[in-house]
């Protein structure tokens, strides 16, 4: 009996445990849930309220005796719920009543209505005090000057098998027939919108150089800090380890004057060559190579091969999940920097623009349409998500133990 | 000291040319320092010209000691004939790329980029072809086997196309035909022969003629291998650094040459004013003098109260959002990883899975998430409102409440404009916390659990006497990078809101106001020195909590 009740308690904790997991989950989740649905959506689904997860498109037939395939909609015809399509919309209908019965309403199409009297020299009525402007209205044939009550627009829904069976209602209150459907197309259109072939190419150039130029400087570094012996080597590496916490805006001004005179403000090199010498890549490989077995080396050494065979033929073969983690790193950082980018780079040279500072043109030039706005945020997120998904078993596993020596 | 009888005549030839050599080199460098000041620079900056002339001094100095040290046939001649040499070969070749305008290029690069990327496709699928050897490993190890051949000239062919669809050759032309003149041709002989006289005196007869020891080849390969490292953290770190501490006592505005200011950048931030309030609703001109300082805030009490003016309101209210950022981020991503992380560290399976969902918002580009919220917090057809909506109406429903739906309007109303920065950071930082705070929790031996269990200890008392002292290292770290990070918000607010400092400046941040400040006013003195005061505050924050966790770990090893 007591066991059975262990068992009980070890599965509902299991299963709180998995709760509260998965709920902390579709949290992490959802804003790119939303983003990707978002992005194929039309941009009158993105307005809808209340929201909804997946994108779909209005349904459109074909009817004879029209031009264009119409929308269907859901129609209220006898207390029935039909399909009916929507022929012509924006009618303008107004409510009228004669000025000495109130009551006595008409509804009549606002062009059907004619001036009492001719349009220059309109009749007016008073009623209640106000005055008000008399129209000649067409009742059973017979025509009756009457008064505005109020207006409305509305759409004209034809029965599909019958067009000629009308229904009047308002079209915004009017549930529209939808079917699930994607728009990729929102992806090409926002990159002939903004430039954004450019920015991506822009960002991988940029990314790429960047990871492959830190890589290079950060090897032979680090590999200088764990394994060479020269006089002051700690005390230099004590100042890289001491810069190491320093915000980059520290830098961003005098870097920025630097590159007035040198001549990089709105070039790509300004985003390339100061990010390839880090303090923080060089740690992280002399962190590396200084686990590795000195023996190995020393047999090398014997042999005769020289520092730089060392690093190329033993150790770099050997750190390849090291230089994994560390280009992964850069490609995040290069990938989604942003406030260097937009110092150094003018909001009008658009050829040199990355996906960031072409995200944020876009917000001003797209804010009516989110679909192409969230359609050019996952054009600039899902590249590191995959970096990220290829590279994780290394990723995750360093961060960590950056974590603990750190 | 010396041998002589040990050294050939053609070595004794050549270290007699090196003497020459770095005597010659000292004369060059002596003329290179005054050339500015005779008018052969063409930038007018007396800071450039002077620290020209200041390299190039020391340079001619120390090529003066190293020709009599060579000549001694002492071993510092060669190191100082090595590093000299070295350093003038680096700036050769940096002058040789720039005047060819490789680093330039990179733009026109871009432009072609994109049609070489096939071909860079098809190199990278012939390392792969060749990489695919190692995995049908051959009978015969003599020979290279084939498939490792054909990788080879599919990645070699792959490359040279790319190169060439990529427009290289006309870069090469290009190269070429920039450095065809004065500037570049004598980069290019420069490097020449910098290059030269290092490789001779790598060579071992010049060496062992100047008493090198085998340490010293490892002095040489130390300072070789960090150097390209070394010199560009200079250059673009360390030198930039002290330049904004200098440029922070001057009026520097990036364009004109700043003039010394002392410390009225400084003074500026700092002045601030203190006055007694005797009714909660008195105007601020009647106790400050409301020329020089604006009302940034009052602290009523009682009747009365205190009013907290300063000269830059700005700055204070900055500084105020700063930290009232970090006093809500910080804590909101830290506390709910460190929960987390300890479910996760439940041995059940998936829980990599979870890890990997839980990272992804830390990936994600800060600019690209904050539209997507920006989206998510829209008033009226957002998700969190329609949330909100959703989970009052059921509140409503179940309790039989009136409970009124507030339609938060997020990021216009200046209540809630923080808050709304405040839960995107937060989302975004948490997983990648949990992550750190997972591999401290990994760390923990297993033993101490069990010592306790034995002792009859529950799993509260665990956690609070076993799980978190031991995990105070992993917890400093956590939170001072989270501090770090939470300081210098900025990519959040500038795509949020609009304008970026959000309704009656309720999101202005140190780094947003240090941007406005620097690049669109362009008072880049003002601008280093509001940097040097977020620098002071974040390490000041660091420090403070450095203290604590050195109080708190007793169980450290």
């Amino acid at each position: 009996m007591k066991f059975e009740g262990y068992r009980f308690r070890r599965y509902l904790n299991n299963f709180i445990i998995y709760f509260i997991l998965t709920i902390f989950g579709l949290v992490m989740l959802f804003p790119f849930m939303y983003m990707i649905s978002t992005s194929f959506k039309i941009p009158s689904d993105t307005f809808r309220y209340p929201p909804r997860m997946l994108p779909r498109d209005p349904v459109t037939i074909e009817i004879a005796g029209y031009d264009e395939p119409l929308p269907l909609y859901y129609v209220q015809v006898d207390g029935e719920k039909k399909q009916y399509a929507l022929a012509k919309s924006n009618i303008k209908v107004g409510t009228y009543a004669p000025a000495d019965n109130l009551t006595a309403t008409v509804e009549e199409y606002l062009t059907e209505v004619k001036p009492t009297g001719g349009a220059t020299n309109q009749q007016k009525v008073e009623v209640n005090g106000k005055e008000e402007k008399l129209f000649d209205v067409e009742v059973d044939g017979q025509i009756i000057p009457m008064i505005l009550i109020s207006q409305t627009t509305v759409g004209e829904f034809v029965d599909l098998q019958n067009p000629e069976n009308k229904v009047f209602q308002n079209v915004r209150l009017s549930e529209p027939v939808e079917n699930i459907g994607a728009h990729p197309e929102n992806y090409t259109e926002v990159i002939e919108l903004n430039n954004m072939a450019r920015a991506l190419t822009n960002t991988a150039l940029v990314t790429i150089l960047v990871v492959i130029g830190q890589l290079l400087t950060s090897v032979v570094g680090g590999y200088a800090f764990a394994r060479l012996k020269f006089p002051g080597r700690d005390t230099v590496f004590v100042f890289y380890l001491g810069t190491i916490m320093i915000p980059f805006v520290m830098l961003i001004v005098p870097l920025y004057q630097l590159m007035v005179l040198i001549g990089w403000t709105d070039r790509l090199a300004a985003l390339i060559i100061p990010w390839i010498f880090t303090a923080y890549g060089t740690f992280l490989m002399r962190q590396h190579f200084i686990t590795f077995p000195k023996e190995i080396e020393e047999a090398a050494l014997l042999d005769g091969a020289s520092r730089l065979q060392i690093l190329t033929q033993v150790l770099i073969p050997a750190s390849v999940p090291a230089l994994a983690t560390l280009a992964t790193f850069t490609f995040l950082y290069a990938w989604n920097s942003f406030i260097w980018p937009l110092v150094i780079i003018n909001v009008g040279n658009e050829k040199n623009h990355v996906l960031t500072l072409a995200l944020n043109v876009l917000r001003g030039r797209a804010s009516d349409t989110p679909n192409l706005i969230l359609a050019g945020a996952a054009i600039a997120i899902i590249p590191p998500l995959i970096v990220f998904i290829l590279g994780q078993r290394f990723f995750v596993e360093s961060v960590a133990s950056s974590g603990v020596k750190g | 000291m010396a041998v002589p009888s040990q050294i050939d005549s053609q070595t004794n030839l050549i270290l007699r040319l090196y003497v020459f050599w770095r005597i010659l080199f000292a004369l060059l460098a002596i003329f290179g320092a005054l050339a500015p000041w005779l008018g052969y620079f063409p930038v007018d900056s007396t800071w450039l010209k002077g620290g020209l002339t200041l390299a190039l001094s020391v340079a001619a100095i120390f090529s003066g000691v190293g020709a009599v040290q060579i000549s001694r046939l002492h071993h510092s001649g060669r190191m100082i004939s090595l590093i000299l040499d070295y350093l003038s070969f680096v700036v050769c070749t940096v002058v040789v790329l720039n005047t060819g305008e490789i680093f330039l290029g990179i733009d026109a690069l871009a432009e072609t980029f994109t049609s070489g990327l096939p071909f860079l496709g098809i190199a990278i699928a012939g390392y792969f072809l060749g990489s695919l050897d190692e995995y049908f490993p051959q009978k015969e190890q003599t020979s290279e086997s084939s498939l490792k051949i054909v990788g080879q000239w599919v990645m070699l062919t792959g490359f040279i196309l790319f190169l060439w669809r990529v427009g290289a050759v006309n870069g090469i032309f290009y190269f070429f035909g920039k450095l065809a003149q004065p500037l570049g041709i004598i980069s290019v002989f420069g490097a020449l022969i910098f290059g030269f006289a290092i490789w001779g005196m790598t060579q071992q007869k010049i060496a062992y003629a100047l008493h090198a020891k085998n340490s010293d080849e490892q002095i040489i390969n130390g300072w070789l291998f960090l150097s390209p490292n070394l010199l560009g953290f200079l250059v673009f770190f360390a030198g930039p650094l002290l330049l904004s501490f200098y440029f922070s006592f001057t009026d520097s505005d990036a364009f004109n040459t700043p003039n010394w200011v002392g410390f009225d950048n400084y003074a500026r931030i700092l002045n601030i004013r203190f006055a007694w309030l005797t009714a909660p609703d008195q105007l601020a001109r009647e106790v400050v003098d409301i020329k020089i300082y604006d009302e940034v805030g009052r602290f009523l009490i009682g009747n009365g109260g205190i009013l907290f003016a300063a000269a830059d309101k700005f700055f204070w209210l900055a500084l105020r959002n700063t930290l009232t950022f970090v006093l809500f981020a910080v804590p909101l991503s830290v506390i709910p990883a460190l929960v987390l992380s300890n479910i996760l560290n439940s041995k059940l399976p998936g829980m990599k899975f979870y890890r990997a969902i839980y990272f992804m918002p830390s990936i994600a580009a800060v600019v690209g998430i904050s539209l997507v919220w920006q989206w998510l917090y829209n008033a009226t057809i957002g998700y969190i409102n329609y949330f909100v909506t959703v989970g009052i109406g059921f509140w409503n429903n179940l309790f039989n409440l009136a409970v009124v739906d507030p339609k938060i309007q997020w990021v216009s109303d200046e209540k809630t404009a923080l808050l709304a920065v405040v839960i995107i950071a937060a989302w975004q930082t948490m997983g990648f916390n949990t992550v750190l705070f997972l591999a401290g929790l990994q760390n923990i031996p297993r033993e101490l659990y069990e010592a306790a269990t034995v002792d009859g200890a529950g799993a509260w008392d665990k956690f609070w006497r076993i799980t978190l002292p031991m995990l105070a290292p992993t917890t400093f770290y956590v939170v001072s990078t989270t501090t770090i990070q939470a300081m210098q918000v900025f990519e959040q607010v500038f795509i949020l809101m609009n304008p970026p400092e959000g309704p009656n400046n309720s999101t202005i941040t140190l780094v947003l106001y240090l941007y406005r400040n620097g690049f669109q006013n362009f008072q880049q003195g003002y601008a280093s020195a509001i940097a040097w005061v977020l620098f002071i505050v974040i390490f000041g924050l660091t420090l403070v909590q450095f203290q604590r966790q050195r109080r708190s770990s007793i169980y450290e090893g």
